[in-house]
């Protein structure tokens, strides 16, 4: 458990010093601040206009830090082979990807409230009423981001970093798109297509079930139960894609 | 207990589109506890597979390890070994004192225990100098005696160290070489590859030797040479230009020095007594006779060329 904490404060501490993390963050904030000029195009629209982009801004730039950062996680250190000195040691491989996780996903929490926090605080000052929707669809986009962390680390243990990104961007795009493939029209009977995507929409996490933006925006309440369920789902998958991660970097040369 | 034994080791890179690479072939080796135990091979023999296989980085294709009686594969083996990589990587923006007290904290070393190591590492390898500069800057030498330092944290009673002394000036090999012998005092054993001859010579008690993956001797420096040919040096003064040129021309080898001494290199014992006799006769006087072992070096290369060109039936199978 110490090893885990360990590898997890250095990824941190590491991943901080990395300068997408900066950009990104600096990206998301200019996207939340100059909602406001959208907020002037469409007239009496601001609030709603103001909480919907910046929780789409809260997701998309969450996503880009766990799939840039996550994507290079331990492939960077094979690559650098400062594993050498860290596999060496009497640890396990499986808490060395536990605490590489540990770490990322403790940076997009803090970088998640940093920007939750600004754009809050921004609502607030616009005078717009806060509830607790807001939050609710704060939660699930940190736990979308989860589990595209976990399979951007999954990836870091196979592939470089640049085949890996990309790959789990065309997930995050496929997973925002699971009721495609399950809603495909008709051209698509009976081909043999139709049968790998509707494949393909029960082997990829359902994303948009994450996705309550609208109803924050238009202070429509979703259920608990709804929550609970999305988060269990997502913790789900998350473990699953985790431990896979650790499969995979079990037995692998470095 | 052996510190080190390996039962029919071997290790085979396949990778796509790219020729399989035999790197290590059954290798059976044993190292006992307290020695020094030099690894030697030339570039591409395969010492640095051998030893991230004895660290559980890679695995083996063939045959197991054992690390003190353990698998080599188990966390619990590495917990007795320091590991030197061959080009020490950390992470560079730590600074020597957080890269110890980081690597102590994965070895489960309580932050007490930790500033007691801190203080016996920078002792030992000067790295107060230093201590709380980032490694970004370091040089090769700086880096190398992090990487030492990391090595010994906890006080591992097996080190297993790849070209310690690779990069090094005369000054570090030398502190590389103080310390290997300090650890075989303190009861640690000492694994270590190299290909600089000499450096495995002066400290080892023993070698083994590897060649294209295959352990092609292994033992004490003294026995390995026993069977090598004990060749004389003789030296002596006072004899003209036109006797030497006469005792050359009869293709013996010379080596000419200063105030008229003169070298004669006699393959064997048994040819100096008749050498001592002409050159006394000739006015000449002999300084002294040397006899001098094959060194280590020489053993070496012939074991190399025999491999490179295998005359008759030769261990090794080629595929
Ligand atoms: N990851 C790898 N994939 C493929 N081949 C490899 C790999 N690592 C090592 N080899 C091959 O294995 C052989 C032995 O390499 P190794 O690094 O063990 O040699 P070495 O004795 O340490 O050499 P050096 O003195 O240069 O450090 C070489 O032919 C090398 O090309
Ligand atoms: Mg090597």
């Amino acid at each position: 458990m110490n090893r885990i904490v360990t590898i997890a404060q250095n990824t941190f501490r590491e991943s901080i010093r990395d300068k997408v993390l900066y950009v990104l963050l600096f990206f998301a904030l200019a996207t939340i601040l100059g909602s406001k000029v959208l907020g002037w195009i469409s007239i009496g629209q601001d609030i709603k206009i103001i909480k919907d982009i910046s929780l789409a801004a809260m997701s998309v730039f969450g996503a880009l830090i766990a799939i840039f950062v996550g994507a290079t996680l331990v492939y960077k250190e094979m690559d650098k082979k400062t594993l050498y000195t860290i596999l060496s040691q009497p640890m396990k491989r499986y808490e060395f990807v536990t605490g590489k996780y540990l770490g990322l996903v403790a940076l997009l929490g803090v970088s998640l409230i940093i920007m939750a926090a600004g754009s809050t605080l921004y609502l607030k000052i616009a005078g717009a009423a806060i509830g607790l929707i807001w939050f609710q669809a704060i939660l699930l986009i940190y736990i979308k981001l989860l589990l595209i962390t976990a399979f951007a680390i999954l990836l870091s243990t196979v592939v470089s970093p640049i085949l890996g990104a990309l790959i789990v961007f065309s997930f995050y795009v496929g997973g925002h798109a699971t009721d495609v493939l399950r809603d495909l029209p008709p051209q698509f009977d009976g081909t043999r297509a139709k049968q790998v995507l509707e494949t393909l929409y029960y082997v990829i996490p359902n994303l948009n079930l994450f996705n309550v933006q609208s109803e924050a925006a238009n202070m429509v309440p979703v259920t608990w139960p709804y929550v609970f369920y999305a988060v269990a789902y997502g913790i789900s998958w998350t473990l699953f894609l985790l431990i896979l991660a650790c499969l995979a970097f079990e037995r692998r040369d470095v | 207990m052996s510190a080190i034994v390996t039962h029919d080791l071997s290790k085979t890179y396949k990778s796509l589109g790219k020729a399989t690479v035999h790197s290590l072939r059954n290798v059976n080796m044993e190292v006992q506890e307290n020695e020094i135990y030099g690894f030697l091979g030339r570039n591409g023999a395969g010492k640095t597979t051998a030893i991230k296989l004895l660290t559980g980085l890679i695995q083996a294709t063939k045959g197991r390890a054992e690390i003190f009686g353990e698998d080599a594969v188990l966390p619990s083996a590495r917990a007795r070994i320091g590991y030197l990589p061959e080009h020490p990587y950390f992470y560079e923006y730590l600074t020597p004192r957080e890269t110890i007290a980081f690597y102590g904290k994965l070895r489960g070393l309580s932050k007490d225990a930790i500033r007691k190591e801190w203080l016996r590492i920078s002792e030992m390898l000067f790295l107060d100098e230093f201590a709380d500069r980032r490694i970004r800057g370091f040089s090769k030498g700086m880096r190398q005696r992090v990487g030492l330092g990391v090595a010994l944290i906890g006080n591992p009673p097996l080190l297993l160290l790849d070209e310690p002394m690779s990069g090094l000036d005369p000054y570090g090999r030398r502190m590389v070489r103080e310390i290997m012998l300090r650890l075989r005092a303190e009861g640690k054993t000492v694994f270590f590859s190299s290909h600089i001859l000499t450096d495995v010579e002066e400290i080892s008690d023993r070698v083994g030797i590897l060649v294209s993956g295959v352990l092609a001797a292994s033992g004490r420096i003294k026995d390995l040479t026993a069977g090598a040919q004990k060749a004389v040096e003789l030296c002596c003064s006072g004899l003209k230009d036109e006797d030497v040129n006469a005792i050359t021309a009869r293709g013996i080898e010379c080596r000419r020095g200063e105030e008229h001494q003169v070298t004669f290199i006699l393959p064997e014992v048994a040819e100096a007594p008749p050498l001592i006799a002409e050159i006394q006769q000739k006015g000449g006087m002999l300084l002294s006779l040397i006899p001098v072992l094959e060194s280590l070096e020489d053993f070496f290369t012939k074991l190399q060329q025999r491999e490179q060109n295998p005359s008759g039936k030769d261990g090794a199978d080629h595929e």
